[in-house]
């Protein structure tokens, strides 16, 4: 598949980059290889292909979902560059695992077999425990990366054992075969598999850092150098929501009534208390990072949906979160290195610093918050009319609740760059790529919002 | 092969895979060295390559046991990465206790 | 082949080593002075305690080791369905031991392989 392949290729073009001087160009480099996997991707619409031994097949699904990753992951590189790039030595490292881990990212999206979903979820997060430690002497970057890596090992066990327990009941590690047999069996309890289904479900709210399976994220989010925060914020979790609903919807679907009750309680208490603790940071890293455990909790709602309008409504949701997300943490990136401090009073008078600066994050800060006229908005629009549809109104109303909490988090920033003062009055300047970046994506928040027919149907 | 499945049930396979699979569980939570944490990781994927062996064997289906293939060569891979971020952190503090590093707090 | 045919190989086994130790006791020459006592073709005798750090580069070619070692493992699976897939299937092994190469070939040029 071209896709993986061309990805492969950049990544191990990037490793040379600093062996062979050319290391200049290895940003470039970055960006024409996942300019090249995206055309190859979008090649694949419609196509429903299999390949490697019916190990992976590219549907719809899979082209949507694999898009957003590579699509945040080259604007990413975009930034990455212009932050880091001078003084940074590993550059051309970094660059390669950074396109690897995307690599990972396009697997978990397009498996049907759970020996690829393994490989997929262990290639993004063995490159992520890599990235959480990029500032080797930076004791935060360290603890992020030590806490990052063994929660993560630790999760993948469970995921394993859920693996092997559902291969004990089926004989197949092939989605396809699973679901026939569930579809069989689904009067009968066989708890072989049922162990198993909730052993991988363990395994994947771990890796999609739902309550009470948390309690890395903050402090890796934290810990990381801002721009990789970006990084886990929006592709990993995208790409770990995109196997999670895809696992449960193709395989587990018959037997919803054994994990629903499971799903609708974690969901509730994600959103709680992810957006419950948010209120109370000071840092804006670790309350973004409680936020997006809030963004989990609705996000799992889809998975509770009986037909494909789930599919549709956790890609809007993905596409109008990663944006937004990007965007914050970009811009958190911008005021830390400017004012030394990643807490909200860093934003104080931004308007007065850089006017497109405040606009931008106004903008973002709308659309997570789910306002109407963003792409945030009809996100969770979609999702909730996804779960109410399949019956669960008491657990809609809830997340309503619990976005009109998350509201009053994210005015923080906006309402210190619009109204407070600055301590400094120092005219924040960023380059025209940035500025132009982050005008697009903006934009396209306010598009999507505006009209949301532009996301495809699945 | 077939002889010993007949002689030992599945079931004692996955209930020693249980048992060594809490054992691993219960090193990850309650040590604090950040080693035997990772050895207690690789007990926990350890009995899951037993166990595969063991299903693959009584399904007589070989994707087992080249599951159990790829889990040795990640883990192996996982290991590389994970001796080399305790590698960084003991040049920094000296130490590998996790309980000294607690620097992020909110 | 019952379990006792096994048990008698074991004894045989035990027996024919303990005997061979036996008769060189017996009837070898025997001169014991300081020489004698050393390490013979073992390394050279270690200097003060063997509890210290080791060197960073052991680590090094550890970790090394480690992935390349546990990486060939898939070639056994592969000279198993060899003959029956036939040229496809070299072509992949082929491509796949490229790649590990290029991973040597990064540690080598990075200097990792150096002795420190």
């Amino acid at each position: 598949m071209n896709v993986v392949i061309a990805l492969t290729i950049t990544g191990i073009l990037n490793l040379f980059g600093s062996i062979f001087s050319y290391r200049k160009i290895t940003p470039l480099l970055s960006i024409i290889g996942l300019t090249t996997a995206i055309v190859f991707n979008s090649m694949y619409w419609n196509t429903n292909q299999s390949f490697f031994n019916h190990m992976m097949v590219v549907d719809n699904y899979a082209v949507a979902f694999g898009t957003v990753c590579m699509v945040l992951a080259a604007c990413l590189i975009i930034f990455y560059n212009r932050f880091m790039g001078d003084n940074d030595h590993h550059l051309p490292e970094v660059l390669s695992v950074i396109v690897l881990s995307v690599d990972g990212a396009i697997v978990m999206v397009s498996y049907t077999n759970l020996l690829m979903l393994f490989l997929g979820v262990e290639i993004l997060s063995i490159s992520f425990y890599i990235l959480a430690g990029l500032k080797k002497k930076d004791l935060g970057s360290n603890e992020a990366a030590i806490k990052y890596f063994l929660m993560g090992a630790f999760s993948t066990g469970f995921l394993l054992l859920g693996i092997t327990l559902i291969y004990g009941a089926t004989a197949s590690f092939d989605l396809s075969v699973i679901s026939e047999y569930v579809k069989l069996n689904s009067t009968s309890t066989n708890y072989l598999l049922l162990s198993g289904v909730l052993l991988i479900l363990v395994g994947l709210l771990f890796k999609v850092a739902a309550a009470p399976f948390h309690f890395w994220t903050p402090d890796v989010y934290q810990g990381a150098p801002t721009i990789i925060t970006a990084f886990f914020a929006t592709v990993g979790k995208i790409a770990s929501f995109g196997a999670f609903y895809r696992l449960f919807q193709m395989c587990f679907s018959p037997i919803v009534n054994e994990w629903s009750g499971v799903i609708m309680v974690v969901a509730i208490i994600t959103m709680f208390i992810g957006n419950i603790t948010a209120l109370q940071q000071k840092n804006l890293k670790r309350m973004f990072a409680y936020s997006s455990i809030a963004h989990a909790g609705y996000m799992l709602l889809a998975l509770l949906s009986h037909d494909y309008l789930g599919g549709n409504a956790i890609l809007f949701y993905s596409i109008a979160y990663g944006i937004s997300s990007m965007s914050a943490f970009i811009i958190i990136h911008i005021i830390q290195t400017q004012t030394g401090t990643d807490e909200a009073m860093g934003f104080a008078g931004l308007v007065h610093k850089n006017k497109t600066l405040a606009m931008i994050t106004a903008i973002s800060m709308l659309s997570l918050s789910g306002i109407p006229l963003t792409a945030g908005f009809f996100g969770k629009f979609y999702l909730f009319s996804s779960a109410i549809e399949s019956g669960y109104v008491l657990l809609v109303c809830l997340a309503v609740i619990n976005s009109f909490i998350g509201i009053y988090y994210y005015f923080k920033p906006v309402i210190e760059s619009y109204f407070k003062d600055s301590i400094t009055d120092d005219v924040i300047k960023l380059k025209s790529v940035e500025t132009i970046l982050l005008i697009f994506l903006s934009i396209a928040t306010i598009l999507l919002g505006i009209f949301p027919g532009l996301v495809p149907a699945i | 092969m077939n002889t010993i499945l007949s002689i030992v049930p599945i079931q004692y396979y996955i209930i020693l895979s249980a048992i060594l699979f809490s054992i691993g569980v219960m090193g990850v939570l309650t040590r604090s060295n950040a080693i035997i944490i990772f050895m207690s990781v690789e007990i926990m994927l350890n009995s899951v390559n037993l166990l595969l062996a063991a299903f693959s064997t009584y399904h007589n289906d070989a994707a087992g046991q080249i599951f159990v293939f790829f889990i040795m060569a990640v883990a192996a891979a996982e290991v590389a990465v994970g001796l080399a971020i305790i590698v960084m952190i003991y040049r920094n503090i000296n130490t590998i206790d996790i309980y000294n590093l607690n620097k992020l707090k909110g | 082949m019952g379990n006792v045919s096994l048990i008698v190989l074991m004894a045989c086994g035990i027996g024919f080593c303990g005997l061979a130790q036996l008769v060189s006791k017996l009837i070898a020459p025997s001169s014991k002075n300081l020489q004698k006592l050393q390490a013979y073709e073992c390394g050279v005798p270690t200097i003060g305690a063997s509890w210290i750090q080791f060197n960073v580069g052991y680590y090094l070619f550890a970790l090394i080791f480690l992935v390349f070692d546990v990486e060939l493992m898939f070639l056994f699976p592969w000279a198993v369905v060899n003959k029956e897939m036939g040229i496809t299937a070299f072509i992949e092994i082929v491509v796949f031991i490229f790649i590990l190469f290029l991973g040597l070939l990064y540690a080598w040029k990075k200097g990792a392989l150096k002795w420190m």
